[in-house]
């Protein structure tokens, strides 16, 4: 805590785009109300500042090497809560699709010559290395979903962040199924919290928010394949952002 | 049941039915517009939706069917039951107030929802939120006179017409609207905003030959008399179908979420930045989600999907009927129409028959 009682909050990021530091910045636009409630400290980001003193540390991006490790252990250890910070953070992203091409092979088709120059490893979510408290899903994450986080972080809650599918959000809109259209959309398994964003923009739902605790994974391949999808469709549709939850329950299963 | 003829030799029984000209509605529903908010069902997307309409030419009185039902505009997806302050020993402040309201184009399976939704916030704990605007209301609703499409099921379910839970009600003629008159507010609303005159002996035959030729148009699809639901589902507790239900069902919660009569809700407070001000909202609920029946201490009483679905069918089958003394299921077919593994009323009920009359389980 700051000597102005204000708890103190972090910024760092690991393998992303850095999309959901833009989203924060934009929200501390919406809501620059926010700093008479928290003290930010670091945020590479936005700030040129860096302090280590910090209760509340958000995390964006996915481990993807060796080296990102004790960086990770360092701010757990400092950090009474750590949050993932959008879906990179919080399932490994579509940073997790290299998992599904020799290692090899992905080196050389992003660096080609100076392959050897790069550490890398399967990209993986944080909680593959350390504890995290709460996630902020999404790709990127959703502004107002932000502010509520760190509102219900600040009054000792959890964050309400849901565990219902997407097709909630998508029908309180009121908005026309995108099966109905002859789309294809992952909202029956994925979490809802986005306000149904694409869908209400007629573009499928890719789970960027991840799968909810209890998807029914065998109906909603029916329904996909009732919709036309071959088998390598709907694993490509299936692991766009979620590759290495899937590769888990692919091995839980055996 | 309403009247399916309306009496020609004794004019005096028909005071209640008036004659609109499709042009004069719309001067009407024009007129109407400086003095109401007006809803109705107007195009969205490749569908409709019951939306507040600044012109009448916005309006689509020939609608299949809507997404969401017009229950939203009494208990809205997500509302705020009213503000707060955490100082000053918790100073509430109440919601606006609701705008006098006329909503256009209800179809008789939603009218009969809606009559249920006002015995349930009546009664019981009286919800000043949903009854404040229901009381602010008027409701015009409009008669069927052709299936919307193969989902719905309203001839069954007794709710293809109605005698009453409107203030007008419009009959289609062709080139005007028959109006009957269900309460002095709707009297008084066509007196004051329109120029319609008393249906004339040649109208009333017309209208009786509309009503007339519209009953064989819809078809039975139930196995069984709609009388006999209750009883049906108190002897299916035990049946397999739950089971095959719960390994389909996507737990998406669309069948209730576009449900007429569907009613439960969430309650939770959402504190502003200042942790200080905040405010207590109630947003839709359903009992298809994982956590609806999770209580505190973690234990979820209805933890499969299958309890889930089968509890949602005793809803709509039973348990509404025998708290509420109507149908918790008016036919509507939204539910059908919206859920992607097929999971419907009427094949639901039918199997469930099937099994008892086959002794199946």
């Amino acid at each position: 805590m700051s000597s102005n009682g204000k708890p103190k909050i972090a910024f760092f990021d690991f393998t992303s785009c850095e999309g959901c530091q833009l989203t924060v910045i934009d929200s501390l636009q919406d809501h620059p109300e926010l700093l008479n409630v928290v003290e930010i400290v670091q945020f590479r980001e936005a700030m040129t500042e860096k302090g280590e003193d910090y209760q509340i540390a958000f995390v964006e991006g996915s481990c993807s090497r060796a080296s990102d490790e004790p960086r990770l252990k360092k701010i757990r250890q400092q950090a009474a809560i750590v949050v993932a910070l959008g879906a990179c953070a919080h399932l490994g992203g579509v940073n997790a699709l290299k998992a599904l091409h020799p290692l090899d092979e992905v080196r050389k088709y992003v660096y080609g010559d100076k392959a050897d120059w790069y550490e890398t490893y399967d990209a993986r979510p944080i909680s593959a290395v350390i504890d995290v408290d709460y996630a902020i899903p999404g790709c990127p994450i959703d502004r107002n979903e932000f502010i509520s986080v760190v509102k219900a972080l600040l009054l000792g809650k959890k964050p309400p962040i849901p565990d219902y599918p997407l097709c909630v959000e998508c029908k309180l809109k009121g908005n026309v199924c995108l099966y109905t259209k002859g789309q294809v959309c992952l909202g029956p398994v994925t979490r809802a919290g986005c306000g149904a964003i694409c869908p209400s923009f007629g573009a499928s739902c890719e789970a960027c928010r991840g799968f909810i605790t209890n998807p029914n994974d065998n109906s909603m391949r029916e329904v996909l394949i009732e919709a036309g999808l071959t088998v390598e469709d709907i694993t490509s549709i299936y692991t766009m952002f979620t590759t290495y939850q899937v590769r888990e329950k692919i091995q839980q299963k055996g | 049941m309403a009247p399916l003829y309306y009496s020609i030799t004794t004019e005096e029984q028909n005071v209640s039915l008036t004659i609109l000209s499709k042009s004069a509605f719309q001067e009407f529903v024009a007129r109407l517009l400086p003095h109401y908010r007006v809803v109705g069902p107007v195009p969205h997307d490749i569908g409709y939706s019951f939306e507040e309409i600044q012109d009448v030419t916005e309006l689509r009185m020939e609608y299949p069917t809507t997404i969401l039902p017009p229950k939203k505009w009494f208990l809205p997806p997500k509302e705020t039951l009213f503000k707060f302050t955490r100082k000053n020993g918790g100073v509430i402040q109440d919601p606006p107030e609701t705008p006098p309201t006329v909503i256009l184009g209800v179809h008789t399976c939603d009218l009969h929802a809606i009559q249920l939704l006002d015995t349930v916030f009546s009664s019981g704990q009286y919800d000043v939120h949903y009854m404040g605007r229901r009381k602010k209301t008027l409701i015009i609703s409009i008669e069927c006179l052709s299936p919307c499409d193969e989902h719905s099921f309203c001839k069954d379910m007794g709710t293809l017409t109605a005698d009453e839970g409107y203030d007008l009600h419009l009959t289609d003629l062709g080139d005007s609207y028959a109006i009957d008159v269900g309460t002095q507010a709707g009297a008084d609303l066509l007196q004051n905003y329109s120029s319609s005159s008393v249906a004339t002996k040649e109208e009333i035959q017309k209208l009786n030959a509309v009503i007339n030729a519209k009953w064989p148009k819809f078809s039975y699809r139930l196995d069984f008399d709609v009388s006999e639901l209750s009883s049906i589902m108190e002897l299916s507790m035990k049946s397999p179908l739950w089971e095959e239900l719960g390994n389909r069902c996507l737990a998406c919660a669309s069948c209730t979420n576009v449900c007429p009569t569907c009613f439960c809700f969430d309650v939770k407070d959402e504190v502003e930045l200042d942790l200080v001000t905040g405010q207590r909202v109630r947003n839709w609920d359903s009992c298809q989600l994982d956590d609806f029946a999770t209580v505190a201490g973690g234990h979820n009483f209805r933890a499969s999907r299958a309890l889930r679905q089968r509890h949602r069918f005793m809803r709509k089958g039973k348990y509404i009927l025998d708290a509420h003394k109507h149908l918790g299921c008016v036919g509507c077919g939204r539910c059908a129409r919206a859920c992607l593994v097929n999971i419907t009323p009427v094949s639901t009920f039918n199997e469930l028959y099937r099994q008892q009359e086959t002794g199946s389980h």
